[in-house]
């Protein structure tokens, strides 16, 4: 039973939602889970998901926007299909992260957090990824690749663009 | 707390265990700048500004944040510190931008001020600056992002202070921001906005000039103003506000309203109201000349001369041909002590009619009868005080709404409870916002009150919580009135008592026996040593009867027995929604500042200073007494006193009987030589006034010296014969307990003339519609569709 | 010059002719006739006073130093919009409270200055301006500077308070047309 009722988000969030809320000792500890289980559902945190979110765990949209704000990795507008992260940190840079990072705007045609036109890429630089050991590192929503050159990125754009990508929905 | 002993800057300091370090060198004069810090609200610890040595800590610690300890030994000031604080400033003006000449902050700038004193004018940083445009958020608040330094005293104010929460922090790192609670998503025209009280409480807390007032913005600077410390018109809570004034070609024009000197019982809270809404005294269609109906129907600007001597002769030959009970008069409940004393004196005396009301918004007579003689457990008096509030440990709230109809009360009172950790007890038929604070809630049936107060007899959890309460405040919201709020009182024997009014001197106007059944402090009018006196000062003898109130007067004015009506401040057309025609066969004289409802009915309309632009003194909603001070001045208008005055002169009265002023008047039983007695004896006369105006007393040389009347209520007013001068005139407050004992009981069965003035925390009352500013607020609240707050549960 | 001139001259030579120098006499007297001979060439010289009022020219003979501190003149930036912000600064320096300022919020269609605030008045009482130049030095945008007008007496004190309009230099030609259109019709 959903305590909400009409809930934006499929049963099955709606009924994970319901569980989060209350295995916290604080209820608005299950505010950054939400918002990432609501961005895996959504595609984006939504302003629909937001007020849905501060009425879940009685906050005020305003605190909700305050902590999704804060995280890079949370993100109010909608994304392409499949969401290229290229990592620029120290391990990644010397190791040919912003080649990589110019490789992918060039055969994309987009820039740092833009969609190509069919909707299938989005591009975006980030920081440490966590995979320093196999720079440079690439990150596809939640896939990730390493070890990569411009020869191989192109690879695995090809992947994905042919829905052989692991990650697909 | 037991007290320890420490060592600042080679001084031996002493403080209560658990001090603040911050606060404890700020009592012994040595001041540690911060910018996160500020008194009251929670530690930040962002700014580190407020770094000092401590020894045998290995860092520089935060003085804010460091709770003075036995032995310890703090340096405040040296080379190290200084460089640190400078390193802070350079930090904080890195994208800080230099448009200190156009900044409304520029000159009363804590960054500017800390700048200056540290000497870090020149920066390492010297990329470009990240500009952002203005934000508006609502007509009252703007926000300049490059000028914010996140000290998160906004954030903080409107959290804990307000308990609105509509402003938070958003992103991370340099790149965080104050927001506010609507998201340029969800907002009409897509701009972030404000959904909140618009009280503008951050803009004070600000220390620089990223949030700017809507009112104040680029008008003038701060030095050029002269400052003036008066009261708020709006509501009956008593706030001092300091006005901000500037002369312009018209007198002088008020452009800005605070409270940072944190005077008054209100320290540095205003509302919405007692912040911006001053402005309706620069309407344009203020009346700045006196206007007279002529034959043809049309009212038209005259002299004053002809229209005071039209007026008074005309008064004066109605009172002869038709009676003195055939005149009414009706106060004002915004005028000052002075004037509504003298309003009823000049009912009384020169007319000779108890003829007197004016509009009542809460029952203050009910309350002075049921409260007389009795005491609380350690025998103080029973009536509650603004400061009761601010300090009970407890505290009744029984109907009404501080939120929207009080604010600074429910100030007061989330103050208590987040600092002292006060109990609050809700009874409402609402949920009101107060609510959120209370420890217990008792809903109410809508007039369902008095049953409320019988179950406060029987033995539930909010009834056995509340009478286990020591000392109980219970404010009454103006629900209540006549015989529930009798049995209220007598069902809590032993709690102080205080009643919400609406509007600055609703009390006063009632202690000033502004009342057709009583004379000034509640006295009776058969047999009190007041009733002789005015029998004796009057051309005919006060009448024993009581008189006509306010619908009664109506009511003869439709009868065709009314001949003659004097409006002072107040537009009883509109507020009791009286037909127009019931006036077609009176004679009125309307004293205001705009072409009211009822103005629009006179036969003579004299425009009237408000309480902005004249002296004298304001009894609050709690009897607390306060000084008002001449702040802004209109060319063309005079103040109520004064007219009164002159109105009685061309009446006919002996103005001397009316006013006691000049030489050989003193006041029987007043000690003070107010200066009257001098004459011209040259050096002896000087001297004198040397002493007089430094004692910020002034010789009561003019009929029109509201002091003279000051001194007769304080001579003839129960109450406010304990009044000590000095205190009023530094303008502190004090409060007033009215009539002690004496006071007569107050017939059974009269008609209930209590109307609540309902307004909210964006109207007050007939002057909403001349003020700009509040139109505007009430649109842009209007245009927020969905509600940003949380609500009350 | 003279007398006192010879009797030094005397005296100088007696204590000479202690020390036995007797070329210091006609050193003296060769001095005098130098000075005395500059007195007499300047005396034949033709008068060189200012021709004020008779010259030539606008300020018809005056001739000023550049630094000379006359009327006060408001100055306007490259794009002919009005340098002053409105800041009170020269207000707060005058030591003779003679400026008034009132202060304005420019607007997206009505823009005087180029920051937020422009002075909607701004009066120079010349009653009482002592020319001191510290408003000068306390202007942050360089707005205000002592220009070299000097015929301010009048028999008419009321004519000696300078509005804006009074104080403020014209719109320099060569600007972009767009932006001297604006400026006059802002003007």
């Amino acid at each position: 039973m959903s305590t909400i009722p009409n809930s934006i988000f499929t049963p099955a969030t709606a009924a994970r939602f319901d569980k989060l809320a209350t295995i916290y000792p604080v209820k608005r500890s299950a505010l950054v889970p939400m918002l990432l289980y609501a961005q895996d559902d959504l595609g984006y945190v939504s302003d629909a998901a937001i007020s849905e979110i501060a009425k879940r765990l009685d906050l005020l949209e305003l605190d909700v926007r305050n902590v999704l704000s804060y995280y890079s990795m949370l993100r109010t507008a909608p994304v392409g299909k499949y969401n290229v992260q290229v990592c620029t940190n120290i391990s990644c840079m010397l190791r040919g992260g912003f080649e990589l990072l110019d490789h992918c705007k060039k055969t994309l045609h987009i820039g740092h957090k833009e969609t190509t036109a069919d909707g299938m890429f989005s591009l975006e630089e980030v920081e440490c990824i966590g995979a320093c050991c196999w720079a440079p590192a690439v990150q596809v929503n939640y896939d990730f690749h390493e070890d990569l050159t411009p020869a191989k990125m192109d690879a695995v754009l090809a992947d994905y663009r042919e829905g052989r990508g692991k990650d697909v929905k | 707390m037991p007290d320890v002993n420490f060592i600042v800057d080679g001084k031996k300091l002493t403080a209560p265990a658990g001090t603040l370090l911050i606060d404890a060198c700020k009592s012994a004069g040595i001041e540690i700048p911060a910018f996160c810090y500020y008194p009251g609200l929670s530690l930040q610890a962002a700014c580190r500004m407020c770094v000092v040595r401590i020894e045998k800590a290995p860092k520089l610690g935060t003085a804010c944040t460091t709770t003075v300890a036995e032995g310890m030994n703090v340096t405040t000031e040296s080379p190290e510190i200084a460089q640190a604080r400078k390193a802070t400033l350079q930090l904080l003006l890195g994208n800080h931008p230099l448009d200190c000449p156009v900044c409304d902050a520029g000159g009363e700038c804590e960054l500017q001020d800390m700048t200056f004193k540290y000497g870090a004018a020149d920066s390492f940083y010297a990329e470009p600056k990240n500009h952002r445009e203005e934000q508006k958020w609502s007509p009252v608040v703007y926000f300049d992002r490059p000028r914010c330094i996140l000290c998160y005293r906004c954030v903080r104010m409107c959290g804990e202070g307000m308990d609105i929460f509509a402003l938070g922090v958003q992103n991370r790192g340099s790149s965080s921001i104050i927001a506010p609670n609507v998201a340029p998503s969800e907002s009409p025209d897509h701009m972030a906005a404000l959904d909140c009280e618009q009280c503008g409480m951050c803009i004070d807390a600000c220390p620089v000039g990223a949030l700017t007032s809507g009112t104040y913005r680029y008008k003038t600077r701060p030095w050029e103003m002269n400052h003036v410390a008066t009261v708020c018109t709006h509501c009956g809570d008593g706030c001092k506000t300091t006005l901000g004034v500037r002369s312009v070609n018209e007198g002088s024009e008020i452009v800005r309203g605070d409270n940072r000197d944190k005077s008054g019982m209100n320290g540095d809270f205003l509302c919405n109201k007692g912040r911006y809404a001053f402005d309706f005294a620069n309407n344009i269609e203020r009346l700045s000349s006196p206007l007279v109906r002529q034959s043809d129907g049309k009212l038209k600007p005259v002299s004053w001369e002809e229209a005071l001597t039209f007026a008074g002769k005309k008064l004066r030959e109605l009172r002869d041909a038709k009676g003195a009970n055939s005149i009414g008069v009706i106060g004002s409940n915004r005028t000052t002590n002075e004037e509504s004393y003298l309003l009823q004196k000049f009912a009384r005396t020169v007319i000779g009619t108890n003829n007197i009301d004016h509009h009542r918004t809460a029952d203050f007579v009910t309350l002075a009868t049921a409260l007389q003689g009795t005491t609380t457990a350690d025998g103080k008096p029973r009536f509650a005080s603004q400061r009761c509030v601010e300090k009970s440990p407890a505290i009744l709230l029984i109907g009404g709404d501080p939120t929207n109809e009080a604010p600074l009360t429910a100030w007061n009172i989330r103050t208590n409870v987040r600092l002292n950790k006060a109990r609050l007890y809700v009874a409402n038929h609402q949920d009101i916002k107060l609510k959120r604070q209370a420890k217990a809630f008792a809903p109410v049936a809508e007039f369902g009150y008095a049953a409320f107060i019988d179950s406060l007899a029987s033995a539930n959890d909010f009834s056995t919580a509340v009478k286990a309460e020591e000392k109980l405040v219970v404010v009454v919201g103006n629900e209540l009135r006549g015989g529930e709020l009798a049995k209220l009182i007598a069902a809590l024997p032993h709690a102080k008592f205080a009643l919400l009014a609406d509007y600055a001197n609703s009390r006063g106007a009632s202690d000033m026996g502004v009342l057709p059944d009583v004379l000034p402090g509640y006295q009776s009018l058969k047999g009190s040593t007041l009733a002789s006196e005015y029998g004796a000062a009057g051309q005919s003898q006060v009448a024993d009867a009581p008189g006509l109130d306010l619908l009664g007067m109506f009511d003869a004015a439709s009868a065709g027995h009314l001949s003659a009506l004097y409006v002072v401040g107040s537009n009883p057309i509109k507020r009791f929604g009286i037909d127009a025609s019931a006036l077609k066969n009176t004679f009125v004289i309307v004293q205001d500042m705009f072409l009211t409802e009822t103005a629009v009915l006179a036969d003579v309309v004299f425009p009237a200073a408000n309480l902005y632009e004249k002296a004298g003194s304001v009894t609050n909603s709690y009897g607390d007494l306060q000084l008002v001070a001449k702040a802004a001045d209109k060319a063309g208008v005079r103040s109520d006193f004064e007219l009164i005055v002159r109105l009685a002169d061309k009446f006919g009265h002996d103005v001397k009987t009316l006013v006691p002023f000049g030489k050989g008047l003193r006041a029987a039983g007043m000690s003070g030589d107010m200066g009257q007695t001098r004459g011209a004896q040259s050096g002896e006369a000087d001297r004198h006034s040397v002493w007089l105006t430094a004692n910020n007393l002034e010789p009561k040389l003019s009929p029109f010296d509201p002091f003279a009347i000051l001194d007769e209520i304080q001579r003839v007013v129960p109450g406010y014969d304990k009044l000590l001068r000095l205190q009023l005139l530094s303008g502190n407050d004090q409060h007033i307990a009215p009539a002690a004992s004496g006071l007569v009981q107050i017939q059974t069965g009269r008609k209930d003339l209590v109307l609540p003035a309902a307004d909210t925390l964006f109207t007050s009352g007939s002057l909403t519609r001349f003020s700009p500013m509040l139109q505007d607020v009430q649109r842009h609240q209007a245009s927020e569709h969905t509600d940003h707050l949380a609500s009350a549960d | 010059m003279g007398y006192f001139g010879l009797r030094s001259a005397v005296k100088i030579s007696q204590r000479a002719s202690y020390t036995g120098d007797h070329m210091s006499i006609i050193k003296n007297v060769t001095a005098i006739a130098k000075g005395m001979g500059i007195t007499l060439r300047e005396g034949f010289q033709p008068t060189e006073v200012e021709n004020y009022p008779d010259g030539k020219g606008p300020l018809r003979g005056a001739r000023l130093e550049q630094r000379f501190r006359g009327k006060h003149e408001l100055q306007r930036d490259e794009n002919g919009l009005e340098k002053c912000v409105a800041c009170f600064l020269c207000a707060a320096a005058c030591p003779s409270n003679c400026i008034y300022i009132e202060a304005a919020e420019n607007t997206e269609t009505v823009r005087i200055s180029s920051a937020e605030r422009y002075a909607k008045v701004y009066n120079i009482d010349y009653n009482r301006c002592i020319f001191c130049g510290y408003c000068v030095e306390a202007c942050p945008t360089d707005a205000i500077t002592h220009g070299h007008g000097f015929e301010l007496a009048s028999l008419n004190a009321t004519s000696m308070v300078m509005r804006k309009e009074d104080l403020l230099v014209s719109i320099k030609t060569g600007l972009p047309d767009a932006n001297k259109v604006h400026a006059e019709a802002v003007s």
